[in-house]
């Protein structure tokens, strides 16, 4: 690496970037970028790479989301519950990868003010979560209808009608609701944002205060049998997956229905089928009864455009149910069992509390215990509906802009509207809604905007291409930002495990990976590294499944294979709580698992250690 | 009636501490409590003395110690307690037991042999003492045939005779020529491995783990640390191996038919570093360990013995169970200081964690 380190990453504004990726500055706000003028600031702090957000370059306008959790998730804690010694976390954009830091503590005065209003303002929370969180729900149900009832016109009328003119005028056009729209949508991206966060940060901190007392307790008590203790079964998050069950259990009741969805033809082909029959139709009405919000869920993290949802990709849960189907016929169980999850949770915090010898320590146990469990359902209920729920919702708002932009030729194509980050696109549209008030003939800047378009998806291509370092900058020699530690497990141990995946380039040299111990036992088999769900068919019966990260979405994958490894995500993440529950062992944030380990190589994980062993490269 | 000197171990219990000794009273505990111990039978510290009492024994003792002058704080010395104590046991070894005992102890080494379906089935002779001498007597393993059980715990008591029994007890001004101890009369395990463990990490204190220690052959190889042990660490409630070490255990502890000794036996190199224990075996242990704890309410030290002729899981036998004795005794003192979980939910708001970054 040329690039000059201060400390052991490089340093961001020394930092060169591929050519290939020459220009990817101009996708993104100022504000965004590293910059001299705030340099010395800058080079204070340790900036890594988020690979749960966006393990992928990010498309302009897919980055709206990151620019919303900055500001929520930080407010969170520095102004509203003030989490004494912690601040915020700022992001970067370096190669179209997105990199973020937990921005140094505050000076102490502040940190003694914070304390007070923590004191006042988080007691009421974990005291009250029951009744916050059906307030919560209710708002974010009405902020998801809003979204959904924006007016975005499909086409622009030759001339306004007559009913919008006479007898009472509507005052203003169609140019203004493409307008108001898109400034609206993106306030309410926004506002979902902030709600996304409103218990998170204290949900985390409670599960951290957990572990160390659980620590303290039992210093040899696995991070994974702590996430057993306080997982909840019955959450959102799992819901799409019960209703698939639900869906495949009710077509085995009638026969002609199985036999479609075992065919091997498409979801379009097989609901066609359905439609001719009187059970195809019952069966499908059943499922469009549920498909707001169950089948709202991303394929992917929910954090890009492409990945599409369920409903955008029926044969994605088509798939699943195929193979439900054909299990439920081979006398097989495919629900997981709600009363035996929560069982050998209960056995197990029992038998734990039990081996506690002092009754002082027992009460204390039962308190952190019991704090908790109160709020700590938020971090999985939350997941779903706005990573899920209210993305595929956005997607599907957006794709209406943009296919009126391609409709009008100012694009090319609906979906080269990500190519515009959310500052850019109101030009578009107001450069549309233009020319059609000019009248005929009138052109927009179509031509600039498609090449700008072409030229942009160019350069991504080459950041896909492009290893990106995991961490640049100084690495800190503590944290107290809940999340930093949470979500991204941050600690010595990954920053070093970095370090030492930085040294090599790429896939080839690194033998052996470090993260997590998520969920125990041991596997080896052979890899299958899968970046996106679509190329979830050609997971095979016994491979290990390779990931950046996985979602509820992927819930049935789990059923074919022997074992999991992701690059991000703690031992609460997604594939750590599904592993745990089949049983299945995982490592989980690896760091660079999916760059290191090639679909065929055979692996060997230990999910009691979290050491990934590549123990035969693929030819 | 005579005062009974001799009991089957299921009939016994703590509450036989002072008269068979704490191993056997423990192992009768562990019988009657339905864990799997090897059957056998246990002398009581009473035998001993009715050995001593009704033979020449004591007399003779007396009669040489009159003339047996050293001083045990004095390390020159120790070659005199060698040659008295030499001299000791070849006294006790010569004489004769009295026909009723003799003939008792060949009562029950036939019964046993009629309950375990074996002829002349093999046996340890160890001795008990109500009082913790940890390798201070002897044992004598592999023992077989009615006149060698006969010779073997007169042995026993002979050995407390040995050098190191008789400059402890100088050191302490005991007499000399009378320290009544048990005997334990065990059927052998025929053992493919066998091991020690304790129902608390020895390191930290842990009791929510059992750590394990195992090694090829019979136990003795690892109690006595001539082997390195594989180690495991099991969680007591999820029942996950978290630590698994494979050592290179250079030999076995085996008995040698053609010179009928146990010897050290040195392991082919293919064998060496093989585990010597099944995953499943570990669980099982776990599962019995703790259950162990809980008969006796407080963290345990436990040998076990897995036999190469049963199927798992009678393949598993408990040996020895006694107190862990670091942990077991420290006082459960609070390590939460008494904090409610909202203190400790501030408590952790406002620690940073450090990272090492050097």
């Amino acid at each position: 690496m040329t690039n000059k380190s201060v400390g052991r990453f490089p340093d961001p504004h020394d930092f060169k970037v591929p050519k290939e990726l020459e220009g990817w500055e101009d996708m993104y706000p100022p504000q965004r970028l590293f910059s001299q003028d705030r340099a010395e600031w800058e080079k204070r702090h340790f900036w890594f790479q988020d690979k749960i957000h966006a393990p992928e370059p990010l498309y302009p306008l897919d980055d709206i989301f990151q620019e919303a959790w900055q500001i929520a998730l930080s407010q969170y804690t520095t102004r509203v519950f003030c989490i004494p010694p912690a601040q915020g976390i700022a992001q970067r954009i370096v190669g179209c990868y997105m990199y973020i830091t937990p921005v140094e503590p505050p000076p102490p005065e502040v940190i003694g003010k914070k304390a007070e209003l923590f004191g006042k303002r988080v007691p009421y929370v974990f005291q009250n979560y029951n009744k916050l969180w059906e307030h919560w729900y209710d708002r974010f149900q009405e902020l998801g209808k809003e979204m959904e009832a924006l007016k975005i016109p499909s086409e622009f009328d030759e001339f306004v009608p007559e009913h919008e003119v006479m007898p009472i005028p509507k005052g203003y056009t169609q140019a203004q609701d493409l307008i108001e729209s898109f400034n609206t949508i993106i306030s309410l991206i926004f506002k979902a944002w902030q709600f996304h966060f409103q218990y998170l940060n204290l949900a985390y901190l409670a599960y951290l205060m957990f572990v160390d007392t659980a620590r303290k307790l039992f210093p040899g008590i696995k991070e994974s049998t702590i996430g057993k203790m306080v997982a909840g079964a019955d959450v959102s998050m799992f819901r799409p997956e019960e209703e698939l069950c639900r869906l495949s259990r009710l077509a085995m009741s009638q026969s002609p229905v199985s036999k479609v969805l075992k065919k091997d033809v498409s979801a379009a082909e097989k609901i066609k089928e359905l439609q001719g029959s009187e059970p195809g139709r019952m069966w499908l009405e059943e499922m469009e009864r549920i498909k707001n919000p169950w089948f709202y869920v991303s394929c992917g993290s929910g954090w890009y455009h492409y990945e599409g949802s369920w409903v955008t990709k029926m044969d994605v849960p088509f798939s699943y149910l195929k193979s439900y189907v054909e299990r439920l016929e081979k006398g097989e169980k495919i629900e997981r069992s709600l009363t035996s999850i929560s069982e050998e949770r209960d056995r197990i915090v029992a038998e734990y509390r039990a081996l506690i010898k002092s009754d002082d320590d027992r009460k204390s146990f039962d308190d952190a215990f019991n704090v908790v469990r109160s709020i700590y359902r938020y971090a999985e209920d939350h997941l779903f509906w706005v990573e899920h729920w209210l993305h595929t919702i956005w997607f599907r708002r957006i794709r209406d802009f943009g296919n009126l932009l391609a409709k009008y030729n100012v694009l090319k194509q609906p979906d080269d509207i990500y190519l515009f980050n959310r500052f850019e696109v109101p030009m578009l549209l107001e450069d549309l809604a233009t020319s059609w008030a000019l009248g005929v003939g009138a052109p927009t800047r179509g031509k600039y905007w498609q090449e700008k378009a072409a030229k942009r998806e160019k350069i991504l291509e080459a950041a896909r291409n492009w290893h990106a370092v995991p961490a640049l900058g100084v690495p800190p020699t503590e944290v107290s930002e809940p999340f930093t530690v949470m979500l991204w497990g941050i600690t010595t141990e990954t920053v070093s495990e970095w370090l030492k995946g930085a040294d090599v380039k790429g896939a080839g040299e690194l033998n052996e990976l470090k993260g997590f111990a998520s969920s125990a036992g041991i596997a080896e088999g052979p890899a299958r590294v899968l970046k996106l769900l679509e190329d979830i068919v050609k997971i095979q019966p016994g491979e290990i499944l390779v990931a950046p990260c996985t979602n509820p979405s992927w819930a049935p994958v789990f059923t074919k294979i022997k074992g999991a490894v992701t690059d991000i995500g703690g031992l609460t993440s997604h594939a750590a709580i599904v592993s745990r529950e089949y049983g299945l062992p995982a490592v989980t944030g690896t760091g660079v698992a999916t760059s290191t380990i090639k679909t065929g190589d055979i692996v060997r994980l230990d999910g009691s250690t979290g050491i990934v062993t590549i123990v035969k490269r693929a030819k | 009636m005579a005062e009974k000197w001799i009991y089957w171990l299921r009939e016994l219990g703590t509450e036989h501490n002072n008269i068979v000794g704490k191993k056997c009273a423990n192992l009768g505990e562990l019988t009657k409590a339905g864990f799997h111990v090897p059957p056998g039978f246990a002398l009581g510290v009473g035998a001993y003395e009715r050995f001593m009492k009704e033979t020449e024994a004591s007399d003779r003792l007396l009669a040489y110690l009159k003339t047996f002058k050293a001083d045990a704080h004095n390390v020159e010395d120790t070659m005199k307690f060698e040659a008295a104590g030499t001299e000791m046991r070849k006294i006790v070894e010569s004489i004769k037991m009295p026909p009723d005992m003799e003939e008792t102890i060949r009562d029950y080494y036939a019964q046993l042999c009629k309950e375990t379906g074996k002829k002349d089935v093999f046996v340890a002779t160890r001795s008990a003492g109500p009082a913790s001498h940890p390798g201070q007597y002897e044992t004598y393993l592999n023992v077989s045939g009615p006149d060698e059980v006969v010779r073997n715990v007169q042995r026993v008591w002979s050995s407390t005779f040995n050098t190191r029994s008789i400059i402890a007890r100088a050191r302490l001004d005991l007499p000399l020529h009378h320290d009544p101890i048990g005997v334990a009369v065990l059927t052998m395990v025929d053992a493919k491995a066998a091991g020690v463990m304790f129902t608390v990490n020895p390191v930290n204190g842990d009791e929510s783990k059992v750590a394990l220690e195992a090694s090829f052959g019979f136990g003795e190889a690892v109690v006595s640390g001539n082997v390195t042990p594989d180690r495991y660490l099991v969680d007591k409630v999820t029942y996950e191996i978290d630590e698994k070490v494979i050592s290179d255990k250079g030999a076995e502890f085996v008995y040698n038919p053609a010179t009928r000794e146990m010897e050290y036996k040195e392991l082919p190199p293919d064998r060496r570093k093989l585990p010597c224990l099944e995953d499943r075996e570990v669980i099982e242990l776990t599962k019995i360990a703790k259950k162990v704890e809980a008969h006796f309410g407080c963290p345990q030290d436990i040998e076990y013995s897995i036999s190469r002729s049963l199927e798992f899981p009678e393949s598993i036998f408990l040996v020895q169970a006694r107190p862990e004795s670091v942990w077991g005794k420290k006082k459960k003192e609070s390590v939460l200081g008494k904090k409610t979980g909202w203190q400790l939910l501030f408590e952790k708001a406002t620690t940073p964690i450090k990272l090492k970054t050097d």
